[in-house]
């Protein structure tokens, strides 16, 4: 049976120092909104060496198309913005074992998608803003 | 989907349904969780969609 992979997909990617950004839905996850989805976003850092890190860990471990749906490696989101641009609006998340990433934040992550204006995009929004109202009441995540 | 419940609790949450239809319990169920907890979560649902999909010789989820 095929397995949903996101954590150990994470977790490889971090291990091997890639440095990327996770965005799209998967983000919005990490944040706490009860959503599902079937892809794994990342923005990558465009430079040689990291392309070759990113590289390394896609073709050794076959991760960039699975009967999942696709690990989408991203240049850029949201109108061009790549790496630098979008790293500022991060936060790092701890996973298991003290590894972290870096997660599009999740006020960020609803400017997209309103931006965006894609049916599939707007249709998520009430409870991404949801979420975002609900964690502003809360301590930050434990994680 | 349906809420997490915190280990040892049997019951989802009650739902708390907003104007828009969100139901606030869900979101609380997983902001409870740490963010790996959560990517373990939807990894199990989505599993479980995977294994009913494969039982009825669908394909892959597009």
């Amino acid at each position: 049976m095929a397995r949903a992979r996101f954590a150990e997909i994470l977790r490889l990617l971090a291990t091997e120092e890639v440095e990327f950004l996770v965005v799209g839905m998967t983000a919005g996850i990490l944040h706490g909104a009860p959503v599902t989805t079937v892809d794994l976003d990342v923005v990558h850092r465009r430079t040689p060496d990291n392309v070759a890190r990113l590289l390394r860990v896609l073709s050794g471990h076959q991760i960039l198309t699975t009967s999942l749906g696709d690990r989408d490696c991203l240049g850029s989101i949201d109108q061009g913005r790549g790496y630098e641009e979008l790293v500022a609006q991060t936060e790092e998340m701890r996973l298991a074992g003290g590894l972290a990433v870096r997660v599009l934040g999740l006020a960020a992550l609803i400017d997209a998608k309103e931006r965006s204006g894609r049916p599939k995009d707007l249709a998520a929004l009430p409870v991404l803003r949801a979420t975002l109202e609900e964690k502003s009441r809360r301590p930050p995540d434990r994680g | 989907m349906s809420g997490p419940s915190p280990a040892g609790e049997s019951r989802p949450p009650e739902p708390d349904v907003d104007a828009n239809g969100v139901d606030r319990a869900q979101i609380r169920a997983m902001l409870a969780l740490t963010p790996e907890e959560r990517l373990r979560h939807v990894e199990e649902f989505v599993e479980a969609a995977l294994e009913i999909r494969e039982l009825n010789g669908t394909g892959p989820i597009r």
